[in-house]
């Protein structure tokens, strides 16, 4: 097995919000194949401890602390990450808030609010796509992924800044890849449904997660919640080689939860011929 | 009342297929705005009683006793339309039978039958329509479709597949005769229940709009896809479902 090169040697992957959740679990998944991992997000801690899983796993990595909100920081970090490793071959824009915090009345969200979940969610895709294309374009190679959501394709009560802004990430996937397919980039969408995460996260987030957790599965046809390497060998397939034809595709792994939604989760009614003609 | 744009006076409209809840409240609706109505099922009771709704309305009703699922027969009961009514404005197609088994326990005859009552039926009137419809260069074609087109459900199997092949006939339809004057959509329909008729507590929970559907609710839409302000719409299956299909 030594002898075989691994899938992602020594490619370069910027993922943003690579400190924690599914960028972490991303990180080493895509790590364990080879891959050099630039890790951007703003608190330095967690990016460190990432960095550190990388190295374990035989691969270079930097930590680059970034607000990817603020398209000055995020130009930064490509030329950073240019600087330091020489090249990129992808980027995966992970970052975003996950819904941690309590769903507040409509009429209590502040424009602040709304802006900073729209801008974390949505903007800091555009802008970290944005930075890095005219390299990928003058290469004539890269990749981009987008992280979307299953919320992204339904409604949810109360969840404006998320659900909308994950719905603008699957049409950003598109336009980016129809817009960039001939300079050879291409440009797909990850779409995870319910994942645990919150191992890694702060410690009153795990406690809000670990309750929804239990009605999560509810939801979920195939009975539970997923696990973060169920996004990783997603991300592994779109970094790699084997997706060389794939642009501004949707790739969902949410336990059926999309291929529903028109009843409760294992409902199953049982209605003969006779009784339905009758 | 329907407001004066939708009106459809004098149009002639055509409601075919077998099913539990629609044919009544859309004859009604038609009549109501204007329509006269043709009605091809299964002569039953609820076939009766549409008849007797759009009488009740002062328009005229033309009962026609069909086997949907018969090309020859659809063939036939479409040409005695056109010999009373003298042209098909609005076709509705209604083809919607509830069968709901464990995939492995359905029968192949099973699968024929639920293709034949909620698919082919709408296949053998748009094609028996679609020639006259050309002629005239004018046509309204309506498909009531369930979301289960779009939506998987344990032991839907063979429902959702024919309903999605409706939905999809819908939309190849409509760009086809995307030019020549006749619009084709759909009708997509939530949980519907009659008045009094049992219901699933869980699913009035899921519901947004926390009630099953009226059949008479999806009335207005007929009418309003059946109008002439929408010639301009085509290939949409547009829901009433009190925002079932808007969630997760």
């Amino acid at each position: 097995m030594d002898e075989i090169k691994r899938t992602l040697e020594g490619k370069v992957i910027v993922i943003t919000g690579g400190g924690t959740g599914l960028g972490r679990s991303m990180a080493f998944r895509l790590a364990e194949e080879g891959a050099n991992i630039v890790v951007a997000a703003r608190r330095l801690a967690p990016l460190e401890e990432t960095v550190d899983g990388v190295r374990q796993r035989g691969s270079q990595a930097l930590a680059v602390p970034t607000d990817v909100t603020d398209p000055t920081q995020v130009k930064a970090l490509i030329e950073k990450t240019l600087a330091e490793m020489g090249r990129i071959d992808i980027l995966i824009n992970n970052a975003g808030i996950v819904r941690g915090e309590r769903p507040k009345a409509l009429w209590d969200i502040s424009d602040e609010e709304w802006h900073t979940g729209i801008e974390v969610n949505l903007c800091s895709a555009f802008y970290c796509s944005r930075a890095v294309s005219k390299y990928f374009a003058e290469r004539q190679e890269g990749k981009i992924i987008l992280v979307a959501s299953g919320e992204g394709f339904r409604g949810q009560r109360n969840s404006f800044m998320y659900n909308t802004a994950k719905a603008g990430v699957v049409n950003l996937t598109r336009v980016l890849a129809l817009t960039l397919a001939e300079f050879n980039v291409r440009v797909n969408c990850i779409v995870p449904g319910f994942v645990d995460t919150y191992e890694n996260q702060p410690e009153d987030y795990q406690k809000i997660m670990a309750e929804r957790r239990k009605t999560r599965k509810l939801f979920v046809p195939v009975g539970h919640s997923g696990k973060p390497d169920d996004i990783g060998f997603v991300a592994l397939y779109l970094c790699s080689d084997a997706s060389e034809y794939v642009t501004g595709g949707c790739f969902i792994s949410d336990g059926g939860g999309l291929a529903g939604g028109f009843a409760t989760t294992g409902y199953a009614p049982e209605v003969s011929l006779k009784e339905g003609l009758a | 009342m329907t407001a004066k744009a939708f009106l459809l006076k004098d149009k002639k409209a055509l409601i075919a297929g077998e099913n539990k809840f629609w044919t009544k409240p859309v004859a009604e609706a038609l009549a109501a705005a204007g329509a006269d109505v043709a009605l091809a099922a299964k002569n039953n009771s609820r076939l009766e009683e549409a008849a007797s709704a759009v009488g009740k309305t002062g328009r005229k009703a033309l009962p026609l006793s069909v086997d949907v699922t018969s090309s020859t027969q659809v063939k036939k009961a479409v040409q005695q339309v056109l010999k009373e009514f003298g042209r098909i404005d609005i076709l509705v197609n209604t083809g919607d039978i509830p069968f709901f088994q464990p995939f492995l326990k359905i029968k192949g005859g099973d699968w024929n039958k639920v293709f034949n009552y909620n698919f082919l039926s709408t296949l053998n009137f748009c094609r028996a329509v679609g020639r006259p419809m050309l002629k005239q260069k004018k046509g309204r074609i309506i498909n009531i479709v369930s979301g289960l087109g779009e939506r998987g459900m344990a032991n839907g199997s063979a429902y959702c597949v024919a309903t999605g092949a409706v939905q999809q006939l819908t939309r190849a339809l409509a760009l086809e005769w995307a030019t020549k004057g006749i619009t084709v959509n759909a009708i997509g329909t939530g949980w519907f229940a009659e008045p009094g008729q049992t219901v699933d507590s869980s699913l009035t929970r899921y519901i947004p709009g926390k009630r099953y559907g009226r059949p008479e609710e999806i009335g207005s839409l007929a009418v309003y896809l059946a109008s002439d302000v929408t010639e301009f719409t085509t290939g949409q299956i547009m829901y009433v479902d009190g925002g079932l299909m808007a969630h997760a």
